[in-house]
């Protein structure tokens, strides 16, 4: 380019000069493509069609690694798959024993929430979906599923797996979804500690294993150790399902807000399988909403999150 | 087949492979050993054949990647076409390097991509990487020789086993 601008114009059509326009000319290109992906809805939409055209390639990569999964299925030993079953057994006596409880637990709550004269609460279905195995960018805080459009998966709907909350469905294709996992920095997660209902947000930092709780003051309850849990509110992901664990709070006195960190109990990258959640249809009015503490959630993917 | 159309056949091959080998799932302690693989197998081709990768074939082959592997619109696209300006920039010189030295500039080629990916990722809000992010031209480096050789000796064999 310098070399163009002293020797000037006539050097523009130079074998030299052209491929410095010509790189120019692609430079641009590709960073005007990456705002409007960032920022617009059209490059997103079309780039959603190419990527449901490319579906047969994520099939083609999954296959050495569900290879090597069933050879280690078969491969296993008697004994071992014996053990396991046997803790399997147990895990499901235990549970069983918590699920009985829970029809009696649901009358009393309903009873109570009548009393309160509040309306009933949500029940939710999961369906299973597995992950497909493929290697994203780690910068896109993405994990690529096995349901779509023909499953009824449908854009916004909440991820869950096992231990917590991984993230919501960002884009649908026939075969597939990309989920966002909620480390993502532009993704924020309405959110209440367990032990104290206190609302706040939780937003992704970039990192698999830490969240932030910018807006939680100085001076309120929150200690190391207090489990996150959905707050319900944004509509979008289910309430009570636990997110992560506060694991750094540092109060530091010049602020007006306290420095406090959680880590994500989902298995945000590893893992195989995961829950997408279903409302159950006809139940589902929204839960009273107690008047504001200093919730401010904004429940969408925050693309207007600070960069 | 003609000679050009045989070349475009082996270059689309070993494209599909390094795609492939980009997405292939791995176990996250080796990931971040992950060699940039288009980008090296791009490099080959604008360094044997001078007319085969244009910037805009670098542009578009960057978009199926960004595409593919989930990363921002135009972000490896970006990359490929810087890397692949500088090599046809400097091809003579790198021509006719001995093997060590040309994999010494292919390493600073695989450091400026990593610097301009991590000026986008930046911008983007992503928190600094650990130092395994400079790991991946290391991989690169010593991978450039042997690919290198691979690649010059399908093509022979190509060659031949077409004519």
């Amino acid at each position: 380019m310098a070399r163009l601008n002293t020797e000037g114009s006539t050097r523009l059509f130079s074998p030299e000069g052209l491929r410095t326009a010509r790189l120019m000319l692609y430079l641009m290109l590709s960073v005007v493509l990456m705002a409007m992906d960032q920022r617009g809805h059209f490059v997103p939409r079309i780039r959603s069609a190419i990527e449901t055209g490319l579906e047969p390639v994520y099939h083609i990569i999954g296959v050495p690694s569900r290879v090597i999964q069933l050879v280690k299925e078969y491969s296993r030993s008697y004994s071992e798959v014996v053990a396991e079953n046997e803790s399997l057994g147990r895990d499901i006596l235990d549970q069983s024993a918590a699920v009985q409880q829970l029809p009696a637990l649901q009358q009393e709550n309903r009873r109570l929430r009548a009393l309160l004269d509040a309306s009933a609460g949500r029940s939710f279905e999961f369906r299973f979906a597995e992950m497909v195995q493929v290697n994203l960018d780690p910068f896109s805080h993405q994990v690529m599923i096995d349901r779509g459009a023909r499953d009824g998966v449908f854009v916004g709907q909440a991820v869950l797996d096992g231990a917590g909350v991984m993230g919501q469905v960002d884009d649908v294709h026939l075969h597939m979804s990309s989920v966002l996992l909620i480390s993502d920095p532009d993704h924020a997660l309405p959110v209440q500690i367990a032990r104290t209902g206190l609302r706040t947000v939780a937003y992704g930092t970039g990192e698999t294993a830490r969240l932030i709780l910018p807006n939680v003051a100085l001076q309120s309850d929150v200690r190391v150790g207090d489990l996150l849990v959905t707050s319900g509110l944004g509509d979008r992901f289910p309430p009570g399902f636990p997110v992560a664990v506060i694991d750094l709070i540092n109060r530091n006195a010049g602020g007006t807000f306290a420095e406090v960190n959680a880590r994500p109990l989902a298995a945000l990258d590893r893992g195989r399988e995961v829950l997408l959640v279903l409302q159950k249809a006809g139940e589902s009015e929204s839960v009273i909403s107690e008047p504001g503490t200093e919730d401010t959630a904004t429940p969408e993917r925050e693309t207007e999150a600070g960069s | 087949m003609t000679p050009r159309r045989e070349r475009t056949s082996t270059l689309v091959l070993a494209l599909v492979v390094a795609l492939l080998l980009t997405l292939l799932p791995i176990p996250d302690s080796l990931e971040s050993l992950l060699p940039y693989w288009v980008g090296l197998v791009l490099t080959y081709w604008a360094l044997e054949i001078r007319e085969m990768i244009s910037l805009g074939t670098a542009f578009l082959i960057g978009i199926l990647l960004d595409i593919l592997t989930g990363s921002l619109m135009g972000m490896h696209a970006l990359s490929l076409v810087v890397m692949i300006y500088l090599v046809q920039r400097f091809r003579s010189r790198l021509r006719f390097f001995p093997p060590w030295q040309q994999a010494l500039s292919i390493f600073a080629l695989l450091i400026n991509d990593r610097i301009i990916n991590l000026w986008i990722s930046s911008l983007l809000g992503e928190p600094v990487p650990t130092w395994q992010y400079w790991l991946s031209p290391v991989t690169g480096m010593v991978l450039w020789p042997w690919l290198f050789l691979f690649l010059d000796r399908t093509r022979a064999e190509r060659r031949q086993h077409k004519s």
